[in-house]
């Protein structure tokens, strides 16, 4: 058990550095490849070389940046496999099927009209190159809604049925996957995350250039695009986070409970848990600062509906543990018999909480046998580890906010044309940057940190999810993908800031072939 | 007779589109609002940008 | 016939597509990363090189991805088992080859010789390393894998590392990597001239006759390994629990497929006929015609393992009635339903548009034209 256990810890671990590594270059290419279209489409427009330069510059720090999601991509498409091999077999059936839907539909078309972006410019018209720029961004967002239909299911496991016959999940409508609210609400926000992580990215830079006086026309108009596509988004980004904390309002109540640090039941009118310092231990939170009244039309779109909170859920979990072992009793015996008619009454009667039955067999191998402890710890294991949750959902509202305050008065001085005033916003912005990326790893924080104990919510708990590999295997995987990854960040971000630095130039030649034909006085710093 | 051909292939892409809409407006809503809703970002941060070259003639000085 | 059995053999032909266009398509770029130092000695040579395969590597590349998507999709138990199992070998190969994006896009940006020869070693170990693994992966499932399953379908893994690189396994990654380096040859000749391109013949002539000398050796090491068959249980009907079958290993039981049907033999044959016909068309100057004759090697070569061992997929060496075959490894007929329409709808797009993003890029590529252009890596 204690193997067991570390080894699930360090496949948990892995999955985590892998998926937050991949998730930093992510979000920017789905939203610079839009922005880069954008761009692109004015340039077509207007027919004005600067657009042109603009969309050559900024696809320039695009094709650093995806070259990195591209390679830590890789290995998140057979990490399911490597180190989740039970969770694999289990609902491979439902998850697998986006995942290749994402290969047919997505990557193939990012992939292959990327290189003609990048290294089409002399051999397509302008149209067609426009064209092929907007193929880059559809299939880096379709991408992201198939991963999202995916996890979507993981949240909340719809169109699918156990068979016990072949031991697993399978998928009963393909549309109800597609269409699932969760599945909906999150790509959409994780995609216009992207696109405001993209546009603070490209007002960041244009900033330090203006600040610099240096390439004041492109960086003007460069500014100009992102702020204008910033703004839009972020507001688009705050709707949707609502959206989605209603929706696991019904599909997780574990999760929101976690969000909000609601220990106890709130009756409406509750209040907002602005500040609070959760003690899992004792159930309470030590220190809470709150805005009354706020929490219950927040997360209801009510104003009498009460919230559920961790002792009531702890409550629910432990009728379901119940319900769910006769289940699982009947499954074995299934096994035994494939024709036991009275197992397999009892299974499909019971078969709703199986995966509740699957929390206790952590502590008790024939569940039949769990004691009223046990099943009460099983039941405590439902709830997710509530601060990391609580702090990792504020972090990201607050980023949220700040972004959008940054945005709109970005759009407000350049539309004013007044930003050459504004040093002090233009020497800000850059250090705005980090905050995007900040914000979208705490939302996959609460994202998959609220959903434990499960892989699969209600059916497939984590414990039992990863692959029957060594502690030395897992130590050895999870120390080299640190380090591999760790060393390319650094040259990633050498890269970017190389190139950042040196700044467009029509001139300038991109091979070192030629160094000659630099005009370095233009883009030497003033 | 080319015009007409043109002209239909155009209609035939208006009713395309309105079945799509009408199938992922209803099963769909959120990603019919992502379609909507990216389109409209597009556009509105790209005319609010060539606006610049509108007023291009009067700033010729470094304001921004 | 029964729509699930259909299905099942539709997918098992699919994935025999799948990994004929992955070893086709990805095996291209990788023998023109392995052998990048032989074709190009100056910079601006190995700057052409890569710049013939900049524009599709990464097009290419999801052959490999979709590859894993598509298993899961329609095999997941295979996913799940094959990579959980083979997991230092996985490791392995995807630690080598997430480099292989670095390289092409970091290479060229510093002028450093030392960054970019980094780089280039870099390329050559993500291109040998991968093919050389997809080699012996294919071999073990020859082999057969030591795993079992307990009664909630739970895998275990109970070999070393070490023996997946057995020696059969190895000679299986020299194979592929030949024709890995045969086709990424033929693609230099294609898009390549003067010195690059004479160089490119040589490779291809070497990796083809390479190529052949070890497809033979292997063919004999097969006829007398031991194979698997079915004797019990195995209903191709049936649900997808690999449990439910008895299963016996038996001396040349690889060949039992082609005794029972000879015209197979025609298969084999044509990796010959493909790759002297290739080597004699390289060396006549077609190399485009060439290419194609590689891609026939590659498919002959696959199809010759997969008539070997069907309807096995992926068979246990320690507990020979847990195998995982056609029949019980599949994902439900729903799921297999669905992904059969996706792919016909979505296959033929994207060979479109790949076409298409193949015939904008066409053209010889030679240090003096990339080195004029801003676009190159």
């Amino acid at each position: 058990m204690q193997e067991l256990d570390t080894v699930i810890e360090l496949s948990r671990t892995q999955f985590a550095a892998t998926a937050l590594y991949h998730y930093l270059f992510v979000p920017l290419t789905l939203g610079l490849s839009v922005l880069l279209a954008t761009m692109e489409t004015i340039y077509v427009i207007t027919g004005r070389d600067i657009y042109r330069q603009m969309t050559h510059f900024w696809s320039k720090l695009f094709a650093i940046n995806f070259a990195l999601g591209v390679a830590t991509g890789l290995t998140m498409e057979f990490e399911f496999g490597t180190n989740w091999s039970t969770y694999s077999h289990f609902v491979g059936d439902i998850f697998g099927a986006p995942l290749a839907i994402e290969g047919l539909m997505a990557f193939f078309l990012e992939s292959t009209f990327v290189g003609l972006m990048l290294f089409g410019w002399g051999k397509l018209s302008r149209g067609k190159h426009l064209l092929v720029t907007y193929m880059v961004a559809l299939g880096s967002n379709l991408s992201a809604l198939w991963i999202l239909v995916a996890n979507g299911y993981m949240q909340n496991p719809v169109g699918s049925v156990f068979n016990p016959d072949t031991m697993r999940m399978e998928l009963t409508s393909l549309p109800d996957l597609i269409f699932s609210p969760e599945a909906q609400a999150k790509f959409v926000h994780t995609s216009i995350a992207g696109y405001v992580t993209a546009a603070i990215f490209v007002v960041g830079i244009s900033a330090f250039y203006l600040l610099r006086r240096r390439h004041i026309e492109l960086a003007k108009r460069s500014f100009r695009v992102a702020a204008l596509f910033g703004v839009f988004a972020t507001v688009g980004v705050i709707s949707l986070g609502d959206a989605l904390g209603f929706i696991n309002g019904s599909a997780q109540p574990t999760k929101l409970a976690a969000m909000e640090g609601l220990w106890e039941t709130a009756e409406a009118p509750a209040g907002f848990n602005l500040i609070a310092w959760p003690n899992q231990e004792e159930k309470r939170n030590d220190f809470e600062l709150q805005v009354p009244y706020l929490l219950t039309p927040l997360v209801t779109h009510t104003f009498d509906e009460s919230i559920p909170g961790v002792s009531d859920l702890e409550v629910d979990a432990e009728a379901k543990i119940r319900d769910g072992i006769p289940a699982l009793t009947a499954l074995k015996a299934l096994r035994e018999n494939p024709d036991d008619a009275e197992a397999r009454a009892t299974f499909d009667a019971h078969q709703d909480n199986l995966g509740y039955a699957l929390l206790v067999q952590r502590y008790v191998e024939d569940v039949s046998q769990a004691t009223d402890a046990q099943i009460a710890k099983a039941a405590a294991d439902t709830i997710p580890p509530v601060a990391p949750v609580f702090w990792s959902f504020r972090v990201m509202v607050v980023a949220a906010f700040l972004m959008m305050a940054f945005l709109i008065l970005a759009v407000i001085y350049s539309l004013r044309g007044t930003l050459h005033r504004h040093n002090g916003f233009l020497r800000l912005a850059p250090w705005m940057i980090p905050v995007p990326f900040i914000a979208n790893e705490a939302g996959w924080i609460v994202a998959e940190l609220g959903r434990q104990p499960w892989t699969v919510y209600g059916q497939l708990p984590t414990w039992l999810s990863a692959s029957t590999h060594s502690v030395g295997y897992m130590i050895f995987s999870l120390v080299g993908f640190v380090l591999l990854y760790t060393l390319f960040i650094v040259i990633e971000m050498f890269l970017m800031v190389k190139f950042i630095r040196l700044g467009p130039s029509e001139d300038r030649r991109e091979s070192p072939v030629e160094p000659t034909q630099r005009h370095s006085s233009q883009w030497s710093e003033a | 007779m080319k015009h007409v051909l043109i002209f239909l292939f155009w209609l035939l892409v208006a009713v395309v589109a309105i079945a799509l809409t009408i199938v992922l407006g209803e099963r769909g809503a959120w990603y019919f609002a992502w379609v909507l809703g990216t389109v409209m970002i597009v556009l509105i941060a790209a005319a609010g940008t060539a606006i610049i070259d509108a007023r291009y003639d009067e700033h010729q000085d470094d304001q921004y | 016939m029964d729509p699930y059995i259909l299905l099942k053999v539709t997918w098992w032909v699919l994935l025999g597509v799948l990994l004929i266009g992955l070893a086709v398509m990805v095996g291209m770029d990788m023998g023109v990363g392995a052998a990048l130092r032989y074709l190009g000695r100056t910079d601006g040579e190995r700057r052409a090189v890569i710049n013939m395969i900049a524009p599709h590597w990464d097009g290419n590349q999801v052959w490999f991805i979709l590859g894993g998507g598509a298993v899961f999709a329609a095999w997941p138990t295979i996913y799940a088992t094959a990579f959980s199992g083979l997991y230092v070998v996985m490791l392995v190969l995807l630690w080598s080859m997430i480099v292989r994006p670095l390289g092409f896009e970091y290479r060229s940006k510093l002028p450093s010789d030392r960054w970019r020869g980094a780089w280039d070693w870099m390329l050559f170990v993500s291109g040998a390393v991968p093919m050389i693994v997809f080699g012996a992966a294919m071999g073990n499932m020859l082999q057969g894998v030591p795993f079992h399953f307990t009664w909630n379908m739970i895998s275990y893994y109970t070999g070393s590392f070490i023996t997946l690189f057995n020696p059969f396994a190895v000679l299986c990654g020299v194979m592929s990597l030949a024709l890995a380096l045969y086709q990424g040859g033929t693609m230099v000749m294609n898009r390549g001239t003067g010195v690059i391109r004479e160089r490119a013949c040589r490779l291809v002539t070497v990796a083809g006759l390479t190529a052949l000398a070890v497809f033979s050796i292997c063919g004999i090491w097969v006829s007398m390994m031991h194979g698997y068959e079915i004797t019990a249980g195995g209903d191709p009907a049936g649900p997808a629990l690999p449990l439910n079958k008895t299963v016996e290993t038996a001396s040349g039981a690889w060949l039992a497929n082609y005794v029972a049907h000879p015209a197979l033999w025609l298969v084999p044959a044509a990796v010959y006929l493909a790759v002297l016909g290739g080597i004699a068309a390289a060396r006549a100057g077609l190399s485009h015609l060439a290419w194609w004759l590689g891609a026939l090697a590659w498919a002959a070569t696959l199809v010759t393992l997969g008539a070997a061992m069907f309807p096995f997929l992926m068979p246990s060496s320690s507990e020979p009635s847990h195998s995982l075959t056609v029949w019980d490894a599949s994902s439900s007929l729903g799921t297999l339903g669905w992904m059969l329409a996706f792919t016909l709808v979505f296959i033929p797009i994207i060979a479109i548009y790949t076409s298409w993003a193949f015939w904008v890029m066409r053209g010889k590529v030679t240090p003096e034209s990339i080195a004029h252009d801003e676009h190159a890596y």
